[in-house]
């Protein structure tokens, strides 16, 4: 009798959570079987039925092409200098957002506004800002004495544009890293007051140390954002002049959509992947020594 | 006493400049996006530009409706799909959330962390392949791939109705049991209206990330009667590149909705984004 009630309820069970098992299916095992499927294949088209199994064949010719080691390089470019950059300026907004300063939540809702910007909206705020001729930026600088800069048509200076964008629409990080440092126990600052510690070695003594969880979570975070950035690269310069903004989702859609290698495409998306894996793997060990959980010990 | 006082005002005042410089930086660009769309179109091309408009006219939006006659249509999808996406996102979430958080099943503790892992996975990676499954569904050129998604349970909802229901007395489970209700009626009479919170939170990231969503749209949907507003502005950067006052006029009406719900909704907004770390 208990035996059945119970079957029955593993019943009900599977029945509540079936939306999630077929979107599960259909949405995710599904189209990711099948992407591993034709990585190793030669298939030109989607749901094409001629092809030949080509082995490792499309992983060794990746790097032959030099614009696909270009957007590697790219990518690499943004993990390594935007996700660092990104993360500390949410960080510095975070603690400005943070002063006990009569109208602050004010300054906190202004913030957040880029965020809310659909993204193409944002690189047409992007194009008329960075404008060589029109633009404000340059205007401003003109007034100081500075030559025009082609912003988002020189090789040297669209990578860094782009991640004055990210900087810009941070607010969620911002929001988190505002949340973090809320949490902070005050009787920790005010005892080290009472050591004589001042504003520099409070930061690093305490404030980092207690909100280094939030600090890996948004950096993993930015990190799997800058890996796929895609968007902002194709809509702001098309990938930018000689390549520069080419970035490594860039480059699969072209494989795809443009060039028309479907399998080759799917095999850079499992290169991706694998790198992603590898790279939040990485973080994740070096991060043990560094992240402090109250809840440890 | 008085150099206390003197010091607390010096710091003040420093952190106010920080914050207005800081304010600068972030609202400039805002401000330059209104006064660009308030000029003249021969207005924007003067040297050194103006941060006022000599006149505010607000001809832009008519020539974007000249140059575009689709807009009309595009805001019209972007309400639409993103409506179908919100409306699906609570339906389907909050069901499986609740088979997830109150059913005592080995099974519940093997899946759930699938659905936490299914967070992990970059999206990118599916990209293509979701673009092949859909293909070979025939849904290209439909909102299906759009909206059918989100009625099958998303793995950041499902998240927060458990982690909300979690918090919801079994007593009160076994109170409508003895009232002879049953696990739908629980769900149904107890446990949703008492998640007002959480359902309104989901509504709106629901709803705020199918409006900003562009790569979707943008991969599935080629038939321009059925662009959302996103897609539609893109291919406006390409068509009147040159009409500055017209390309911000369709960015403002592309940020209007989300800027208004923001207004009255900042509280869910702020905590949906503190709990999930998500975009809003």
């Amino acid at each position: 009798m208990m035996n059945s009630l119970r079957k029955y309820d593993t019943l009900l069970f599977f029945l509540f959570i079936m939306p999630w098992i077929i979107g599960f299916t259909i949405f995710f095992l599904i189209p990711f079987g099948t992407s591993v499927f034709y990585a190793f294949t030669d298939a030109k088209l989607p749901g094409a039925v001629n092809y030949n199994f080509v082995g490792f064949d499309n992983f060794i010719h990746m790097i032959d092409d030099p614009i696909f080691l270009k957007s590697l390089l790219n990518t690499m470019y943004f993990v390594v200098f935007g996700v660092p950059i990104v993360t500390a300026g949410m960080l510095v907004l975070a603690m400005l957002l943070n002063f006990n300063v009569k109208g602050i939540a004010l300054f906190r809702t202004f913030y957040y506004l880029p965020t809310l910007v659909p993204i193409v909206a944002t690189v047409i705020i992007w194009r008329l800002v960075f404008n060589a001729e029109f633009g404000i930026l340059n205007a401003g600088l003109g007034l100081l004495g500075f030559d025009k800069t082609d912003w988002l048509g020189s090789e040297h200076t669209i990578k860094p544009v782009i991640i004055l964008l990210q900087v810009w629409i941070s607010g969620s990080g911002v929001l988190i890293f505002l949340a973090a440092l809320k949490n902070v126990p005050r009787h920790l600052y005010e005892a080290a007051e009472i050591d004589g510690a001042a504003g520099v070695r409070k930061f690093l003594a305490i404030t980092l140390p207690m909100i280094s969880p939030s600090i890996l979570f948004v950096i993993i975070i930015q990190t799997m954002y800058n890996f796929q950035m895609f968007t902002e690269a194709l809509l702001l310069s098309k990938g930018g002049p000689n390549y520069a903004a080419y970035t490594f989702v860039y480059n699969i859609y072209k494989s795809a959509f443009t060039d028309l290698k479907f399998s080759m495409a799917m095999s850079q998306s499992i290169f991706l992947f694998a790198l992603i894996s590898l790279v939040t793997f990485v973080l994740m060990k070096i991060s043990n020594r560094f992240v402090y959980y109250e809840g440890e010990r | 006493m008085n150099g206390g006082q003197k010091s607390s005002m010096t710091a003040a005042v420093s952190k106010y400049a920080l914050l207005l410089i800081a304010l600068v930086l972030f609202v400039g660009p805002l401000v330059w996006l209104l006064s660009t769309m308030m000029k003249t179109k021969a207005e924007t091309y003067k040297v050194p530009p103006t941060i006022f408009p000599e006149q505010m006219n607000f001809e832009a939006f008519e020539r974007l409706f000249a140059v575009q006659p689709m807009m009309w249509q595009w805001i019209q999808n972007s309400f639409a799909i993103s409506f179908f996406v919100a409306l699906g996102a609570v339906v389907s979430s909050s069901i499986v959330a609740y088979g997830f958080s109150r059913f005592a099943t080995k099974y519940r503790d093997k899946l759930f962390p699938i659905v936490l892992l299914t967070l992990m996975i970059p999206p990118s990676i599916m990209m293509i392949p979701s673009y092949v499954l859909f293909a070979k569904l025939g849904w290209i050129d439909t909102w299906l791939p759009l909206i059918v998604p989100a009625w099958l349970g998303g793995a950041y909802y499902i998240f927060l109705f458990r982690q909300f229901f979690l918090t919801i007395p079994q007593e009160l489970d076994e109170a409508t049991y003895l009232d002879g209700g049953n696990r739908w009626t629980v769900y149904a009479r107890v446990i949703m209206p008492l998640s007002k919170p959480i359902i309104i939170t989901t509504i709106i990231f629901a709803f705020v990330n199918s409006w900003l969503d562009f790569l979707g749209p943008f991969l599935y949907i080629k038939n321009n009667e059925l662009f959302t507003l996103s897609v539609g502005l893109q291919l406006l950067i390409g068509q009147t590149s040159q009409d500055f006052p017209a390309l911000a006029a369709g960015a403002f009406i592309s940020i209007i909705p989300i800027g208004l719900l923001y207004f009255f909704a900042q509280r869910y907004i702020v905590e949906g984004v503190v709990l999930t770390g998500s975009k809003g």
